[in-house]
């Protein structure tokens, strides 16, 4: 991370700064927009359409990763579906929702969770097919039931790619509320990039993706991790 | 003895994705009296294990009858299949619930199969934690902890290094010789067999071959010189069929007083 830092710090002395600021010019920039008080509607919407989006590609892309994963039927109609979906750009997606549903938060995260959903399908899928056969005839020799076998054999099996599926998802989720919001939306940080960038302030472009990137981080390190630490913590440690 | 198990013209087919079929129990007929002690033996693919799937009504598509009364089954598979994000305690705690065994029988039925098998301090260790003998036997607790009247192994030890496998076969007969269950125990190691079995039924090309008793006391020594000269009859008998190759004569001249045991049960493995 400090590594991160002292190269953009070296690469910035090689333009003009108010073309290329450094990290310090940046972060002062960074803080007097939070301190003048311009920050936090922005955030709070993008952070809405980023958890709203994620959780609803979720519930689209998880039971269609399921259903592939169980049925060879489904999986071979799903497929070619899901790498269309794979391949349309997510701009195309966003036209598409803002056109047809109209220039609202409804479209703005429906555009969001398509373009997520079939990255989250194509996980589940895979983690679905590896699930481990031998366990569930375990689980049926002792008669267990079909809802327990589903809750404590085959949850526990798919939960990891749920959870990489989740942060994966959330990664293509980040760029695509931007782009979202660039074309379609009067709020958010994907807005204010747009509006410092016509107004050719690389200042305040350079602080908001700085702000940005420092939100990603904090959810990776503090939610995401620890939850992750505590549902595996069964598993043993790889030393190589 | 009234029988727990009743097999008659067993047969299974598998359809392979050419067309063509491949029947891999043909017209079985077995009678497993209550509190019997049976080996089936034979090489790998001579259709033991569709045989104990069959049994355990893990597979429900066949012709012929077969019908499982005694109690509950329970099957100890060739590998331990716990579950590996529950500690030891919480994979029996799961076997438990799912057969729908009260709640306040768990504690007593724990308690005494770990003692049994030497797994009391273990309670607290996930699957990776302990060795695969330890992982294999708390697999044998779990599979003892339900209660089952029929005990079904698919060569439960074959993954086992040899030492351990001795010890935990050693504990698997005092445990029947406390419990009196019925067992159906699948190998295709004859000195295995003839160590554990009151019976051995000889597998091959999905049809049994030959029946035999063991006419060895109990209870049994795993050094027994008799057990080792029966299975070397068992394999010079039916070597053919249950395995590739002949017993070789520098065995066959051998006496046991000359061979280390381990040695000698090597040799007696290695020609099936």
């Amino acid at each position: 991370m400090v590594a991160a830092v002292i190269v953009w710090g070296v690469l910035s002395l090689t333009l003009p700064p108010e073309i290329f600021p450094g990290p310090i010019e940046t972060a002062r920039t960074l803080w007097g927009e939070i301190v003048g008080g311009n920050v936090w509607t922005d955030l709070a919407m993008t952070m809405l359409r980023v958890v709203a989006g994620l959780l609803l590609a979720l519930i689209l892309g998880v039971p269609v990763g399921v259903l592939m994963g169980l049925n060879r039927r489904a999986e071979a109609v799903l497929d070619v579906w899901v790498m269309i979906g794979l391949t349309v750009p997510s701009l195309c997606y966003a036209i598409m929702a803002f056109i047809w549903f109209g220039l609202n938060e409804g479209a703005a995260i429906i555009a969001i969770a398509v373009t997520a959903a079939p990255s989250i399908t194509i996980n589940i899928w895979e983690g679905v097919k590896n699930v481990d056969t031998k366990l569930v005839a375990m689980a049926r020799v002792f008669e267990a039931t079909r809802p327990a076998i589903v809750r404590r054999v085959l949850m526990p099996q798919i939960f990891p790619y749920v959870m990489a599926s989740a942060r994966f998802g959330l990664g293509i989720i980040w760029k695509i509320t931007v782009l979202v919001e660039l074309i379609g939306r009067p709020n958010g940080v994907g807005f204010k990039l747009f509006y410092w960038y016509q107004l050719a302030d690389m200042r305040q472009v350079l602080a908001w993706t700085l702000l940005f990137t420092i939100i990603m981080l904090l959810i990776e390190l503090l939610i995401l991790k620890p939850i992750e630490r505590r549902v595996f913590a069964w598993r043993p440690q790889v030393a190589v | 003895m009234n029988s727990v198990i009743e097999v008659a013209s067993l047969r299974k087919t598998f359809k392979g994705r050419d067309g063509t079929s491949r029947t891999v129990l043909k017209d079985l007929d077995l009678t497993v009296g209550a509190g019997e002690f049976l080996c089936i033996l034979g090489p790998s693919g001579c259709g033991k294990s569709t045989l104990l799937n069959v049994l355990a009504g893990l597979d429900k598509v066949y012709e012929g009858r077969a019908s499982v009364s005694g109690g509950r089954v329970g099957y100890l598979f060739q590998e331990p299949r716990l579950l590996p994000w529950l500690t030891a305690e919480a994979n029996l705690d799961f076997a438990l619930a799912s057969c729908r065994v009260p709640t306040s029988r768990w504690s007593e039925l724990k308690s005494r199969y770990l003692a049994m098998t030497g797994l009391s301090d273990h309670r607290d260790f996930y699957p990776h934690q302990i060795s695969g003998g330890m992982a294999q036997r708390l697999a044998l607790v779990r599979a003892l902890c339900v209660e089952p009247g029929i005990l079904l192994m698919d060569e439960p030890f074959s993954g086992l290094d040899e030492i351990t496998a001795r010890r935990i076969r050693s504990d698997l007969l005092a445990i029947w010789r406390e419990t009196r269950k019925t067992i159906v125990f699948v190998t295709h190691n004859a000195y295995e067999a003839c160590f554990l079995a009151d019976r051995i039924l000889v597998m091959s090309g999905g049809a049994f071959r030959h029946e035999m008793r063991v006419p060895i006391a109990r209870p049994r020594s795993y050094d027994d010189p008799a057990i080792f000269q029966f299975s070397r009859d068992v394999i010079k008998a039916f070597g053919d069929e249950i395995g590739r190759e002949q017993v070789p004569s520098v065995l066959a001249e051998s006496e046991s007083s000359l061979v280390d045991d381990l040695d000698r049960h090597a040799a007696a493995r290695m020609n099936i």
